[in-house]
């Protein structure tokens, strides 16, 4: 049994840091944000307990700086640090450091990461524990990999072995581009990754993504919290998320969590993590392990009525974890992120001028936005999670539809509207799931011009202070001066060219 | 007015016409309709048809307006009488949006056409190329490979191309 933790740094930003924030104040732990200068008025500061800064706002001198973040835990006296998502939170060496420093790290031990985090070994991990692997060859040299291609048939997949997100990933259709394809991948990868190991697998033409949420205590036991379908991807991005995985059989979901508990067993897992599949058809395929809590990990807590930041915390004072219980219903996750869909999910950044978020029954809204925020260039563009649980997935979907129509942003792109049009799609009603879902059928997305004249009719309005050019000057006019805008005058300035 | 979606090569004449307390009657492109000013807080419009609500607000050269999930950005359109009136005289390239200068791709005294890529931004791990919106020349360049940049920081000036070789007041 480790020590109780009184005092917990939040080594994260966004959502996910408020979030962590919330769960910690539920059990009595007091809580510690770190922030960048981009941050210093973000929520997560706001709600914790403390905040020390870090540094300018690049990723790699502030959450990525594992020195700055261990110095707040020692100023701010902090007994434990959680990682969240991203940033340190598969780094092995930051676990190592932070146990090194006599804290509590909330995360699997450095040992276990490490293995899992390096997709060559966590492979090994798999095929010796019995699990199945999507086809494919360590050896990544021109000859094998074309003899390779030749059994497993084409089009292959050539992977980084440190990669993630896609990066060092290609796919390959033909013989022929296979040499081309394997030197930029190992490329990319040593570029992404600064190590440039490749190795090959089959490629799934039309496969769904199920993932078993696990949770390991300090005394062997491991219980998993049934699945998560992500299919819906967007550039090996998860997009949506939910749970149950519809039309999953019983046999089949059974043989899924057999195989995530085998991994999770072999590598001695510890705290919560997640074994990610590809299925297809009846056959399913290890992935690879998140060694940490996932973005879409509130889909499981809606159905298993259960706080997973809570169960980690619990976990890691050596608390015995809590079997997995009964799910109920059906959720749904959409990513709201500040992109503009319509110009090939380009970022977007800029200040919050105004905010509608949704609510109601069965509506979750996990978000660091507020009116005002300012939403910097420097971090991940995921502004907001909304996440809807219904009795059945449709239920959930309907309300997930519905909280999208009452989302509303003023002040930069976000995907909400893209999201709300493939929610509402026939095909994803009909759950007609696959990671093929958004090339195929959203491939280029535009927003439907049903309401443009409306929002021609605001743009214009606001152009002129909200009074309108031919307004009533006998006190009908609710606000604004009576100066002439600009927008009158000089109707001519371009988006980045000014006179 | 004559507005453009960014991103978009459509233009739209929008013409607010009389206002009666909150109903607000605009003409676009020939078609007049009614909309209802729910209410002006800031720079913030809150304008209604019907059960939807539209938020609106002018941030810098830009006219943002949000309906439910979606979000338009407009520019007022050049015409190309006022193109030619505007000649080009001192432009300035400024920054869309924060971000950090990864690639400078022109010096000073360079002349560059319409749509050469002058400059590239990286925000949030992505790169977005600037372009030049017509021939120029390119006058001072202020921007520094690996420098932040805020929104709207000058990056470049551009100064007029040399003239083409046969005169024509028509075809700049």
């Amino acid at each position: 049994m480790g020590r109780p933790i009184k005092k917990l740094l939040i080594a994260n930003r966004g959502e996910i840091a408020l979030r962590i924030v919330r769960s910690a104040r539920v059990m009595g732990i007091r809580t510690v944000a770190v922030y960048s200068d981009a941050d210093a008025t973000a929520a997560h500061v706001g709600a914790a307990d403390e905040a020390y800064r870090l540094s300018p706002p690049e990723p790699a001198q502030s959450y990525l700086n594992i020195a700055a973040i261990l110095q707040a835990a020692h100023t701010s006296g902090a007994d434990a640090i959680h990682p969240g998502y991203g940033f340190l939170s598969e780094r092995p060496e930051f676990a190592r450091a932070v146990t090194a420093a006599g804290l509590t790290f909330v995360g699997p031990p450095a040992g276990v990461m490490a293995a899992l985090g390096d997709k060559l070994a966590a492979r090994r991990i798999a095929v010796a524990a019995g699990v199945p692997v999507v086809p494919g060859s360590e050896v990544a040299d021109l000859a094998a990999a074309r003899d390779f291609g030749a059994t497993a048939g084409f089009p292959i997949l050539v992977k980084a072995a440190a990669g993630g997100g896609g990066r060092g990933m290609r796919v390959v259709a033909t013989a022929a581009e296979l040499e081309g394809a394997l030197a930029a991948a190992a490329r990319e990868a040593q570029a992404a990754f600064g190590d440039g190991r490749v190795f090959l697998e089959k490629y799934l033409a039309r496969p769904r993504h199920i993932e078993i949420q696990l949770l390991g205590d300090e005394h062997g036991k491991i219980v998993a919290l049934g699945e998560r379908d992500c299919s819906i991807q967007r550039r090996h991005q998860k997009v949506i998320e939910e749970s149950p995985a519809p039309g999953l059989a019983g046999a089949q979901r059974e043989r899924l969590i057999d195989s995530a508990l085998r991994i999770a067993r072999a590598a001695g897992y510890r705290n919560a993590g997640t074994a990610e599949f590809l299925v297809d058809g009846d056959l399913h395929y290890f992935l690879e392990v998140n060694a940490r809590l996932q973005v879409e990990h509130p889909v499981t807590e809606l159905r298993y009525d259960r706080d997973l930041v809570c169960d980690q915390l619990a976990l890691a004072t050596g608390a015995p974890v809590a079997d997995a219980g009964s799910p109920r219903g059906a959720a749904i996750e959409c990513r709201i992120n500040a992109e503009d869909a319509a110009h090939d999910f380009r970022p977007a950044s800029g200040r919050v001028l105004a905010l509608r978020l949704p609510a109601g029954p069965g509506v979750r809204v996990d978000t660091h936005l507020t009116p005002d925020a300012e939403i910097s260039p420097y971090y991940d563009s995921l502004i907001a999670k909304l996440i809807c649980w219904g009795e059945s997935r449709e239920q959930a979907r309907r309300r997930l539809v519905a909280a999208l129509d009452e989302f509303a942003l003023l002040g930069m792109q976000t995907t909400a509207g893209f999201l709300r049009d493939v929610i509402g799609s026939e095909a994803f009603a009909r759950a007609e799931l696959s990671t093929r879902f958004i090339p195929e059928l959203f491939p280029a997305w535009r927003p439907d011009d049903q309401h443009l004249k409306l929002a021609l009719s605001a743009a214009a309005i606001a152009a002129h202070g909200g009074n309108a050019a031919g307004a009533r000057d006998d006190g009908h006019v609710r606000t604004g001066a009576a100066t002439r805008s600009p927008w009158s005058e000089l109707g001519q300035l371009e988006l980045w060219v000014r006179r | 007015m004559k507005l453009r979606l960014v991103g978009d090569p459509r233009e739209f004449e929008v013409e607010l016409l009389e206002r009666d307390d909150t109903l607000q009657r605009v003409r676009i492109d020939g078609e007049v309709f009614a909309v209802r000013v729910d209410a002006v807080s800031g720079p913030v419009s809150r304008v209604r048809e019907g059960s939807t609500q539209a938020l609106a607000a002018r941030v810098r050269d830009t006219l943002l307006a949000a309906v439910g999930p979606l979000h338009f950005a407009f520019t007022a359109a050049e015409t190309g009488g006022r193109r030619r009136a505007r000649g080009l005289t001192a432009h300035e390239v400024v920054a869309p949006m924060p971000g950090k200068v990864l690639k400078v791709l022109v010096t000073p005294g360079e002349v560059v056409e319409s749509g050469a890529p002058l400059l590239v931004l990286e925000a949030m791990k992505m790169e977005t190329t600037l372009y030049a919106e017509s021939p120029a020349t390119i006058a001072k360049v202020h921007a520094a490979v690996d420098a932040m940049v805020d929104h709207g920081a000058v990056l470049i000036e551009l100064s007029p191309p040399p003239p083409p070789p046969t005169e024509d007041p028509s075809a700049t």
